[in-house]
């Protein structure tokens, strides 16, 4: 199985939501000297921006969207915090072109046109995000099947017990829109708007029933 | 001041040191001061409360304000804890910081640990699970490691002393090589469980079984603690008692007898040796929180320091009669260092079960005893792995689009999805002499002790054994029904199953090992060492219930020897 099959098998265990970008930093973290003066990481019309970004992407239908669930500061809180400098900045400069982007084609800011033209213009971002991760894990794949050669030419011993080891990953680039996408989908599904609403919340349970009928708008447990 | 010194001594003299408060360090307290002894018991790390302390245990998931990732900071400082899953902001205090009792890696080992009254019991898996004979004669029968001091009647009515007292639940079986236990009512398997179970069973004709987990989680009310409320928090300590844990099992049983005296910041750096005696006559304790260094002495002592704590500890224990560590005429102290290989296995889709679901979150999964290499199975590699895994429904849908988003997306991610199911193999790995740790002499930890250098990796017979940990799972999921079967294998380093095994075996011969069939220290006699450090080899379960029945053994033994006067 390849490499991304393995970040695929990962991503399955955690729910399925996460891209291979967020769990990148979930669960290798990055070596970076991290949160220094992150506090100023946004400017004010940037913080409004994210919330609105978020609010595309998790909009409100039947249950209140991301707006209402207090994403956006979350967003903002979790990039100062939990996240490398390199992403940060990949981050920053992703709010940026959004801007520009708008400014581009509709002559104003994200935050005065509507949600119909805020959804082209992530739509695109992301149509574009998934092409340079597919060209990415294409490369990845290659140099693996590359290096793969190369060892194959060492002797059996000199390898001996190095294939199992725990796949160290790679720096992956950070993508503005998968970062953004991750961190709505978590600080929603996990708010309390997000989980009860959305989601259906047990606190405590009591007890466990493995196989019972699946009622008429039934939501997903929260966990 | 000779008065002095001996007021002191006569205030530090005990019946019993117990060194560590984890599961074994826990089980060796409540055996010793239930049977009339004074015991101390020593932990490094601070004192955690039962429930009082348990201060993420009933915090709902928007109450965390990361939502359980990790910061920037607590990733600089944890270097090793964060490696994997076990370490999040959910119940981070209970991890060590890195920084503070660094190790060297020779080659890579992920050292998960816990300074705090109750050790990892808190943090543990619970899956408990008997060694049976095939376990206990793998070693003799295929040369590799020495051969087991006991068999599996010695430890049966031992299993059944400490599985009655922990509670675990579980189906009793009748599975060759898989001894069932005295077990609470079992948890259900899910819908899609259970048709997995019948059709492995029906198509291997129950050469291969499928059960639920055997966990120390009460399915009902035991011993005056709560049951179990399915909410899968279990890692944060849990507010009903409703798993075993030194803190709601052993500890209030041995604090009920009067003849405990439990001490938090107590590092124990050495054991000491009196030559006159031949035996150790107490403990060097550096106070964690002042740095003072202070002694204490008893008639028994018990090594429960996590496996490779104990042996850093007897390695410390220098003396001239000992110059390579406390008991170590062998030479096999610090070897034969093992690990569970795992993080390799199956996992499909499940059909036809779209209208059915679950109610509440179990915290257990489904297993698949060892059927390799047992009778007439022979495989190219030795010995053989067991599998652990489940069912669930999450918010998977084959149609949504990659990075999808929006209204659309959004109530389509409410919507319960497609079940999977998934199978994972837990592989044991041999005792390789040169598997193995010692003292690293060039570098220090917070408290001034050398650090310990782990060299230990997995090698060809464990690589052979996880194609066939990948492969028979996709065979299994397969036969079961199951589509869009794959396999993965992610990789595993020692260390990360948090099962470290090895390092002070068990043995019948001196020369050979460090323990006798007792647990007791071959040259040494009033010391015990019943924690995972003990084990001569690693079989395929989950080893917690193997080192409570040890210890519960040990400790009988030891007092009845001390009553003899012979230690």
């Amino acid at each position: 199985m390849d490499r991304r099959d393995a970040v695929k098998s990962v991503a399955f265990l955690l729910g399925g939501a996460l891209s291979a970008t967020t769990i990148g930093v979930f669960l290798e973290g990055c070596h970076s000297s991290g949160t220094k003066n992150s506090a100023n990481l946004f400017s004010a019309e940037q913080e409004k921006l994210i919330t609105e970004i978020a609010d595309i992407i998790i909009p409100t239908t039947s249950t209140p969207g991301a707006k209402a669930a207090g994403v956006g500061p979350f967003i903002s809180m979790m990039l100062k915090d939990c996240y490398p400098e390199e992403a940060q900045k990949a981050f920053v400069k992703g709010l940026e072109d959004v801007e520009a982007r708008s400014k581009k084609e509709f002559n104003k800011s994200f935050l005065d046109i509507d949600a119909k033209e805020r959804s082209k213009i992530l739509g695109v971002i992301r149509d574009e995000t998934v092409a340079a991760q597919k060209a990415e894990s294409d490369k990845t794949e290659a140099e693996r099947k590359a290096k793969e050669n190369t060892i194959s030419k060492k002797s059996e011993k000199e390898e001996a017990g190095k294939p199992m080891a725990a796949k160290e990953r790679g720096k992956k680039p950070a993508y503005f829109f998968a970062i953004a996408r991750d961190l709505t989908l978590l600080g929603y599904f996990t708010s309390e708007i997000g989980a009860t609403q959305a989601y259906a919340y047990l606190d405590i349970p009591g007890r466990y029933d493995g196989c019972v009928d699946l009622k008429p708008g039934q939501k997903v447990w929260a966990t | 001041m000779s008065n002095l010194n001996t007021k002191a001594t006569a205030q530090n003299t005990y019946d019993a040191i117990v060194v560590g408060s984890g599961i074994s360090g826990g089980w060796a307290a409540k055996e010793l001061t239930e049977k009339g002894l004074k015991v101390l018991m020593l932990e490094r790390g601070r004192n955690i409360e039962h429930i009082k302390d348990y201060t993420t245990a009933m915090k709902k998931p928007w109450e965390f304000e990361h939502r359980g990732w990790l910061t920037e900071e607590q990733k600089r400082t944890h270097p090793v804890q964060k490696r994997d899953y076990p370490y999040q902001e959910y119940n981070e205090s209970f991890w060590v910081n890195d920084l503070e009792c660094p190790y060297t890696e020779v080659k890579r080992f992920d050292w998960y640990r816990g300074f705090h009254v109750g050790g990892k019991s808190l943090m543990w898996g619970r899956q408990s699970y008997r060694l049976s004979d095939l376990n206990f004669e793998d070693n003799l029968k295929d040369g590799h490691g020495n051969d087991w001091p006991i068999r599996y009647k010695d430890i049966a009515p031992w299993y059944d002393y400490v599985e009655k007292f922990a509670g675990i639940s579980g189906q009793a079986e009748n599975y060759p090589h898989f001894p069932d236990g005295q077990f609470l009512p079992p948890m259900e398997m899910n819908c899609v469980e259970k048709s997995v179970k019948k059709r492995i069973e029906d198509h291997w004709k129950k050469a291969r079984i499928m059960t639920i987990g055997r966990t120390a989680n009460l399915t009902v009310e035991h011993g005056g603690r709560g049951k179990c409320q399915y909410r899968n928090l279990c890692s944060r300590g849990c507010p009903f008692g409703a798993y075993f844990s030194t803190q709601s099992s052993t500890l209030p049983a041995a604090v009920a007898t009067g003849n405990l005296t439990v001490r938090p910041y107590s590092l124990v750096n050495q054991i000491l040796y009196d030559k006159e005696s031949q035996k150790a006559k107490g403990v060097l304790v550096i106070d964690s929180e002042s740095m003072e260094h202070i002694e204490y002495y008893a008639k028994i002592i018990f090594v429960n320091g996590s496996t490779l704590g104990s042996t850093f500890l007897l390695l410390n224990s220098v003396s001239n009669e000992f110059p390579n560590g406390l008991g170590n005429g062998s030479g096999q102290l610090g070897h034969n260092l093992m690990d569970h290989h795992f993080r390799c296995g199956a996992s499909g889709r499940a059909e036809g079960f779209d209208d059915k679901y679950t109610y509440g979150r179990r915290a257990n999964g489904i297993y698949i005893p060892r059927y390799r290499n047992v009778g007439g199975d022979k495989r190219d590699y030795v010995r053989g792995f067991g599998y652990q895994g489940g069912a669930g429904r999450g918010n998977w849908h084959a149609e949504v689009a990659e990075m999808a988003f929006g209204g659309e997306f959004k109530d389509q991610m409410t919507v319960p999805g497609a079940w999977n199911m998934g199978l994972g193999g837990f592989g044991e790995s041999l005792p390789y002499y040169e598997n193995r740790v010692y003292i690293d002499k060039t570098k220090k930890d917070k408290w001034g002790q050398n650090v310990l250098a782990i060299d230990c990796e997995f090698k060809e017979n464990e690589q052979k054994m996880r194609i066939d940990m990948m492969n028979d799972a996709a065979e299994m999921l397969e036969a079961a029904g199951m589509k869009d079967v794959k396999t993965f294998d992610n990789g595993s380093s020692p260390g990360m199953a948090i099962h470290e095994m090895g390092t002070a075996r068990m043995g019948n011969d001196p020369k050979n090992s460090v323990l006798n069939k007792w647990n007791q220290m071959h040259e040494v006699k009033n010391v015990f060492v019943t924690d995972g450090s003990c084990m001569p080899s690693a079989a395929c379960q989950n080893p917690s219930l193997t080192y409570m029945a040890l210890t519960a053994r040990a400790a009988d033994y030891a007092v009845s020897e001390l009553k003899k006067n012979n230690i």
